[in-house]
């Protein structure tokens, strides 16, 4: 059954085509990533999922139902997880996720146990009663995604909930997702950080220009780049090298490098390794150990939009 | 009940922003004891007088030192204290030392007086007193010459109570510096509901919760309905607070008929909410808290919350100005309701600010529903 469908969404700020005729099924159940860099129009499909923009043309349905037409039962069926915190620093956590809740219509006791639970499950149970301004980044986050889980929705979107935060608040994050997706909550899920959506997602698509580029499971992307090959050499401390040199052999793509690791993407058809190695040790580097790699989501979405997501 | 739940959300807010705190309720309360207690005397209608010290040289005789006589003796039960001249004595010197406040001399023929720059005030009333007697005196005299034996009657004191029966020159009761600027200064924090408004929208955006609150399923009307109610609820309480403690606290008149007073500041408060949402919505920026919070210091200043207008012209600059202050309107409203149990203006009063305030909220609630998000 699909949760989210979404056929033939245009947004238009005047001249501007910001989303153009998308079309997009998610399931129930499904972590899906939803990548694009910025302006590529992942924010407004977002917003116009949320009912915080209207649409210039087409239709989204949520559980079934036209999101403008049944606004009521598609709201009630979404929770938002904005990238910028939306949370009051005035008011307790207690008080913002219960405040949020009873807007769905949560009462009483339920609306009590439902705070509390959406409290516990991101960690923030024993600091009910303290107010956001006291919270860590880290913190805050959390409170972000429980004031939007507390009235159960059955589809989640989060945009950048990991945003500026610690690895280990982050990690906790994630199993949260992980955890609610286990509950019965899909989720729609953008980030930054290709290695996050890699970790959750299980279905991903890519977005440019305003447009789903390439849509499918983390195999079915991975297995359109058939014509790229991911180079990791890693190199002995103190290496010298040239990015630039071996960015201009024939075939290499890009070149990036990380605590003294070379991540280099190369036409798969074009035999270029010796040449490589070659002007790494005329420039006198020590390479320690040499691996070709499987292409990952970055390689694909570097190869469909030609630019780094992390980047952007 | 979201209309409740957003109202009882931005009160919970208002409440414990320090801000709104100091600028509502300690702000206008220290302003008033200080304006109160610096400007009590420009607002008082009796001056306090030390005894008018008189040195006379009374060289009359006859029924002209008789009569002097008698007018000093009443005089002296008024705080006059009348000194005899002695020989030797330089009576115009004695004023210029300050030993005395006046130097009088009596003869058959009239009365000179010698006054002091100084005291002026006691020397104007001592040369109105001398000039009363002095008229009386003639009077008798020219009685007396007519027909003798009606002298003796002319020269008797006036009865009690006098000849002129003051019926009201003066109101029963005028305002002292505290009441007016309990009455100002209360009128003017209802006015100041406009800054508070004009945020109401803005700050749901800067924090990010407009998102949330658009994205669940409450209509856009509810969320408006509920942040008017809750600042107008706010800056209610804010007065009432103040009103009660000029009223507990600095004894501030407030008049009989409190309730017409509060139905007056409510309705500065139903239109500072309403003109703060609309300039809000119209400006769309932050520009609009910089210009409401000038806008409401110019209608403080010139609708009398820092010091009194009492009647201007109309047509000069500053009668135009005050002329476009709601707390002028409001302030005028109160007073002469509050002194002098004219209601007129009262109800004039709430009906513009009323009707303003109906058409600012029906453009603010038709920009918000042309808007996207909030």
């Amino acid at each position: 059954m699909n949760v989210l469908e979404i056929q033939g969404l245009t947004k238009k700020f005047g001249n501007f085509v910001a989303v153009d005729n998308m079309t997009l099924n998610v399931k129930e159940g499904e972590i899906f990533g939803f990548l694009g860099s910025n302006g590529a129009g992942k924010s407004t499909t977002i917003n116009m999922i949320s009912s915080l923009l209207q649409p210039s043309a087409g239709e989204i349905r949520i559980l079934g139902k036209d999101s403008r037409k049944h606004s009521r039962h598609a709201k009630t069926n979404l929770g938002i997880v904005p990238q910028d915190l939306a949370i009051y620093d005035d008011m307790t956590a207690y008080e913002n996720v219960a405040f949020f809740a009873g807007l769905y219509g949560l009462r009483g006791k339920l609306l009590k146990e439902r705070t509390e639970e959406a409290l516990e499950f991101v960690g923030l149970g024993d600091r009910a009663k303290s107010r956001p301004s006291t919270f860590s980044g880290g913190m805050k986050r959390r409170l972000n995604i429980a004031c939007a889980i507390a009235h159960k929705p059955s589809l989640i979107i989060m945009d950048e909930p990991t945003v500026g935060i610690d690895p280990q608040s982050r990690n906790y994050i994630l199993e949260s997702v992980k955890k609610l997706n286990e509950s019965g909550c899909t989720v729609i899920y953008t980030s930054h950080y290709m290695e996050e959506v890699e970790e959750i997602c299980s279905r991903v698509a890519i977005v440019d220009h305003g447009k789903i580029i390439a849509d499918g499971t983390k195999e079915q992307l991975k297995a359109i780049i058939t014509d790229v090959k991911d180079l990791s050499i890693e190199l002995k401390p103190g290496s010298a090298y040239s990015l630039q040199s071996i960015g201009k052999i024939p075939g290499v793509r890009a070149v990036n490098e990380k605590e003294g690791r070379l991540s280099i993407q190369s036409d798969a058809a074009v035999d270029n390794l010796n040449r490589i190695l070659k002007s790494l040790m005329d420039g006198g580097a020590e390479v320690k150990a040499l691996q070709e790699e499987e292409p990952n989501l970055e390689t694909v979405f570097l190869t469909l939009t030609g630019r780094s997501l992390r980047d952007q | 009940m979201n209309v409740i739940q957003i109202a009882f959300k931005e009160m919970l807010l208002s409440f414990r922003n320090r801000r709104t705190l100091f600028f509502m309720l300690a702000f206008p309360l220290v302003l008033m004891l200080v304006l109160g207690t610096a400007l009590a005397n420009a607002f008082s209608t009796t001056a306090a007088m030390d005894t008018v010290r008189v040195l006379v040289q009374d060289q009359s005789s006859g029924a002209a030192q008789q009569g002097f006589a008698g007018f000093r003796a009443e005089m002296e039960k008024s705080g006059f204290a009348f000194t005899d001249f002695k020989p030797g004595m330089d009576g115009a010197a004695e004023v210029e030392k300050n030993n005395y406040d006046d130097y009088a001399v009596v003869t058959n023929s009239g009365i000179k007086l010698y006054g002091s720059d100084r005291n002026a005030v006691a020397s104007n009333m001592t040369q109105g007193m001398l000039s009363a007697y002095a008229d009386r005196y003639n009077a008798a005299a020219a009685i007396g010459a007519a027909d003798p034996a009606k002298a003796a009657t002319a020269f008797q004191p006036a009865p009690s109570g006098g000849y002129v029966k003051e019926l009201s020159l003066d109101l029963d009761r005028m305002p002292g510096s505290m009441d007016y600027y309990a009455v100002a200064l209360t009128v003017m924090i209802a006015l100041w509901g406009a800054m508070s408004a004009a945020n109401l929208v803005n700050s749901e955006i800067r924090q990010g919760t407009a998102a949330r609150l658009v994205a669940a399923p409450v209509r856009k009307g509810e969320i408006f309905a509920g942040k008017v109610l809750g600042n107008l609820a706010v800056n209610m309480l804010c007065v009432l607070v103040v009103i009660t403690f000029s009223k507990v606290v600095y004894h501030a008149y407030w008049g009989d008929n409190l309730p017409l007073v509060l139905l007056v500041l409510l309705s500065v408060v139903v239109l500072s909410t309403s003109l703060g949402l609309a300039l809000s919505y119209l400006l769309k920026s932050s520009a609009s808290g910089g210009l409401i919070s000038l806008a409401v210091q110019l209608a403080s200043f010139f609708g009398g919350a820092y010091f009194p207008l009492g009647v201007v012209e109309k047509n000069s600059l500053l009668g135009i100005a005050a002329s476009l202050s709601p707390i002028r309107w409001a302030n005028m409203a109160l007073n002469n309701m509050i002194y002098l149990g004219d209601s007129t203006q009262v109800i004039q009063t709430i009906g513009l600010n009323a009707g303003l305030a109906a058409l600012l909220l029906a453009a603010s609630a038709y920009m918000m529903s042309k808007r996207e998000g909030l």
